[in-house]
């Protein structure tokens, strides 16, 4: 039944991503709620986060904060570019990616019109979108029972949609976008470049005066015109059948192009636009450094993500370390007429390092959460690389498989360590240039802390991928970060046992830039991710390959 | 002569899946070896089993009397290997694969693989995924001879190469076989084993059930020929002439279908005293001559003792 139709079949490839996607998710707008209670226990708290959320007006509009849905909503604000991913991907392998293996070539040698074949491909995205979004909207509702929230089911139901048409917008933009490229892979990196351009642009209006014209152009601004889960905020539906009709545009701007242009080609660009014609050679790059070595290929072929991942970890803790400094300034202005912090006034502004340790450790959560996420990204690559039978010649070559083993995980090792380095040059320069006082030895412990974090990650994946499929070891990494992430910072809310906090590599992290280096705890790490990569050695030594 | 391989009782089963089922040959050094066998036969399992990508359940495998398993790579020194799907980062062009391989590998004559690109004319500037399928198999043929390697472990080689590369494939051969390389290489038609090699094994089901001098190969070899008159020509006239196994009439009279083995010169002969409108030859597959040569299990254990 499943495969019936190329909608079924197109559907049924996207069951996973929609439990996967779709929970997740669901968990991760859920999650700020369980700790709204605890913020906004008197009026002073209350108004003290408002206050805080106002000092991140430039990430979320602050709107009822102190409201369980309000809060949430604020909270998910920057994590517009996770739950976009996914789309962008879909999207750019749904005719690109399917038109690089050679396996569209079969399905339109059937007696199909192209145009239907692509239409329900777009429609089975778009099918797969509003089941992400049925699914987070029963999560964030029953998280909303859960946590005594003021908002209903329709509500919650208007919020997933509101995600989903957003989805669809970037997903229809990597689809028209890879009717222009050669490969999925640009495709994929030019939309989610303009996705990155799309969020500043949301953030203009909120930061400069009178920009609002600016913020216009971003489809993400219409999507924040809508805040469901706070009933007296409710929703835009102008703002979201703009979207709709966004997404309708773009997707079908990409079929028409689909239906017009050669199969395995590119929509002729004009003569200007176009590269130089490409001269056959038969020249070979002797002198090339990448080539020399399974690490030196490994490194070479990490790079621009690498590149890509440091720009984001290092600029969003560089910006976290100078918001440190505006959210101080902010706190001193608004609390200098309040005689009870008359003390606090002289700490805050930058002057006082604990207090700035402490504000800026919370902002740091996610820093070994994305260098985990980036190791998860990069060792997937591994099972997909015996998978797909590319390991077969290399280890065809006098190349020990430990060397070849190892030759990859030291290239994700380089990788690691280099976008921490970066990271804590970049804090460091960014809290001299805002005049914030910090502890250099555990602004250090903080940020090099997360590389065995990532390395027990890749470790892990190196261990799963001797048994696992590429997709499954994917799966498994992803689960146990968000297990993990779940049990640090939702369970204490839940009141979960020490010894199930204790499961998680976070527990062990701590808060270094108030506690400084915790050597126990790290060598700990350290111990567990070597003893699974040199159980994934072994296995991997004596295992058939590609079976 | 010195063995280059060795294979004793070799068995590799994937789960409940057949793989190969004790298997035992021996290729002499400077032979030039094909492995014969219809699609999903064991041939693939066979040599990877060699390639020590895949370990053995039972039985051993020996190149130049080393441990195929536990001393691979000295073994793979000794080795070009070519996969039957070749598989590379499909973001390098066809030099930097070349390039790369040459480094892990190592002893690799530049001129020598200047020599090949130029040979087999490989526009080695495009990137892997944008090559079609006979250019992929060309960078990893290549790859395969650059070292001048002692043993070369190919894969059904010429899958997917135009007619001219097949040629100069075929040349590459015969070179290595001059200077006294040996060559294992499995395929599925049987005209290139005949063409290329000087001994043959046929495996079939996971079992090897025959192996000798390609001439005895040449036993089991038919083909049809069709024939069209503008006449009606008696099929029976056909009968008796040497190499016809069986005659069909076609179209009332005027055309036969004959199953053939060996010359046709009789039977061209023949048919040039009658109005000939059209005639054709046809190879059947491997696949088409087990099904008929080994029909059931007879002509199985009647051949176990050509097995060596």
């Amino acid at each position: 039944m499943s495969l019936s139709s190329v909608f079924l079949k197109t559907l049924r490839d996207y069951r996973i991503p929609i439990l996967g996607w779709g929970i997740g998710m669901g968990l991760v707008v859920v999650s700020p709620m369980a700790s709204v209670a605890t913020l906004v226990t008197t009026p002073e708290a209350r108004a003290q986060l408002a206050s805080l959320a106002a000092t991140f007006a430039w990430n979320a509009d602050p709107v009822a904060v102190t409201t369980i849905g309000g809060y949430a909503t604020f909270k998910i604000g920057v994590f517009i570019f996770l739950i976009v991913v996914w789309p962008i991907l879909a999207a750019s392998r749904m005719l690109r990616g399917e038109e690089d293996r050679g396996s569209l070539d079969l399905l339109l040698s059937l007696p199909r019109p192209r145009l239907r074949v692509a239409l329900e491909k777009l429609a089975a995205m778009w099918t797969a979108l509003l089941a992400m979004g049925l699914l987070i909207g029963l999560i964030v509702f029953a998280g909303g029972r859960q946590f005594g929230a003021d908002f209903g089911l329709g509500d919650a139901l208007l919020f997933g949609l509101d995600l989903a048409l957003i989805c669809a917008v970037f997903g229809g933009l990597s689809l028209l976008i890879s009717q222009f490229t050669q490969e999925r892979g640009p495709a994929a990196g030019a939309t989610a470049g303009l996705l990155l351009i799309f969020i500043v642009l949301d953030m203009v209006h909120r930061i400069a005066p009178n920009s609002e014209w600016i913020s216009r152009l971003s489809p993400i601004y219409y999507y924040n015109l809508s805040k469901a889960l706070i009933p007296s905020y409710g929703v835009n539906p102008g703002a979201m059948l703009l979207l709709a009709v966004a997404a309708i545009g773009l997707g079908g701007i990409a079929v028409w192009l689909f239906n017009r242009r050669d199969v395995g080609g590119t929509v002729s660009l004009p003569r200007w636009l176009r590269l130089p014609e490409r001269q056959a050679s038969r020249v070979l790059p002797v002198g090339d450094w990448s080539l020399r070595s399974v690490y030196a290929r490994s490194l070479s072929k990490i790079a621009m993500p690498t590149f890509w991942w440091t720009l984001g970890i290092a600029g969003f803790a560089g910006w976290m370390v100078y918001a440190v400094q505006l959210l101080e300034t902010k706190m001193s202005t608004l609390l200098s007429g309040n005689a009870g912090f008359t003390q606090l006034i002289k700490n805050i502004g930058g002057g006082d390092a604990s207090l700035n340790a402490g504000l800026l450790s919370a902002m740091f959560v996610f820093l070994p959460l994305f260098l985990m996420a980036f190791a998860v990204t990069q060792v997937i690559g591994w099972a997909a690389d015996e998978q797909d039978g590319r390991l077969e010649l290399v280890l065809a070559t006098p190349q020990p498989r430990l060397s070849v083993l190892l030759g990859r995980f030291a290239a994700l090792a380089s990788a690691t360590i280099a976008i921490a380095a970066i990271t804590l040059l970049v804090c460091a320069g960014s809290a001299a240039a805002s005049g914030l006082q910090l502890n250099g030895g555990n602004l250090a412990a903080a940020i090099l802390g997360t590389i065995p974090l990532g390395l027990l990650v890749a470790g892990i994946g190196y261990l799963a991928s001797g048994w696992l499929r590429s997709a499954a070891d994917t799966g498994l990494l992803s689960f146990l970060l968000a297990f993990w992430f779940f049990v640090s910072f939702i369970g204490p809310e839940l009141n979960l046992p020490d010894v199930t906090l204790r499961l998680s590599p976070f527990y062990y992290y701590g808060s270094p830039l108030l506690n400084g280096f915790q050597l126990a705890s790290i060598l700990g790490i350290i111990a567990v991710g070597t003893v699974a990569l040199a159980l994934g050695a072994v296995r991997f030594v004596r295992k058939d390959i590609g079976v | 002569m010195t063995a280059m391989i060795e294979v004793e009782s070799l068995t590799k089963s994937y789960g409940s899946k057949r793989g190969i089922a004790d298997v035992s040959f021996r290729v002499e050094e400077g032979d030039v070896f094909g492995f014969l066998g219809p699609n999903g036969a064991g041939k693939t399992t066979t040599i990877r089993l060699l390639m020590a990508l895949l370990h053995a359940d039972a039985g051993s495998a020996r190149i130049a009397g080393l441990d195929c398993w536990k001393q691979s790579l000295e073994i793979k020194r000794l080795i070009g290997y070519m996969p039957g799907e070749p598989a590379l980062d499909p973001d390098l062009t066809g030099g930097q694969i070349l390039e790369y391989f040459a480094h892990l590998r190592g002893g690799v004559d530049q001129a020598y693989l200047k020599q090949l690109v130029e040979r087999f004319e490989l526009d080695t500037s495009r990137k892997f995924r944008q090559y079609s399928t006979g250019n992929k198999r060309k960078v990893v043929l290549i790859q395969a001879f650059m070292h001048r390697p002692r043993l070369l472990v190919l894969d059904e080689p010429t899958s997917g190469l135009d007619p001219l590369n097949q040629q100069e494939f075929d040349r590459m051969v015969k070179d290595a076989r001059d200077e006294g390389r040996t060559v294992f290489l499995s395929s599925h038609v049987l005209s290139e084993v005949e063409k290329t090699c000087n001994r043959v094994g046929i495996i079939r089901d996971g079992t090897l059930v025959r192996i000798g001098d390609v001439a005895e190969v040449k036993a089991i070899k038919r083909y049809e020929i069709t024939i069209t008159f503008a006449n009606v020509v008696p099929a029976d006239s056909f009968k008796s002439l040497d190499g016809v196994l069986e005659v069909e009439a076609l179209n009332h009279g005027q055309g036969v279908r004959l199953t053939m083995q060996g010359p046709a010169d009789a039977v061209i002969k023949a048919a040039a005293r009658h109005p000939v409108v059209s005639l054709t030859s046809y190879e059947p597959s491997l696949e088409d001559i087990f099904l008929r040569y080994y029909e059931g299990d007879g002509p199985r254990a009647a051949e176990a003792h050509h097995v060596a």
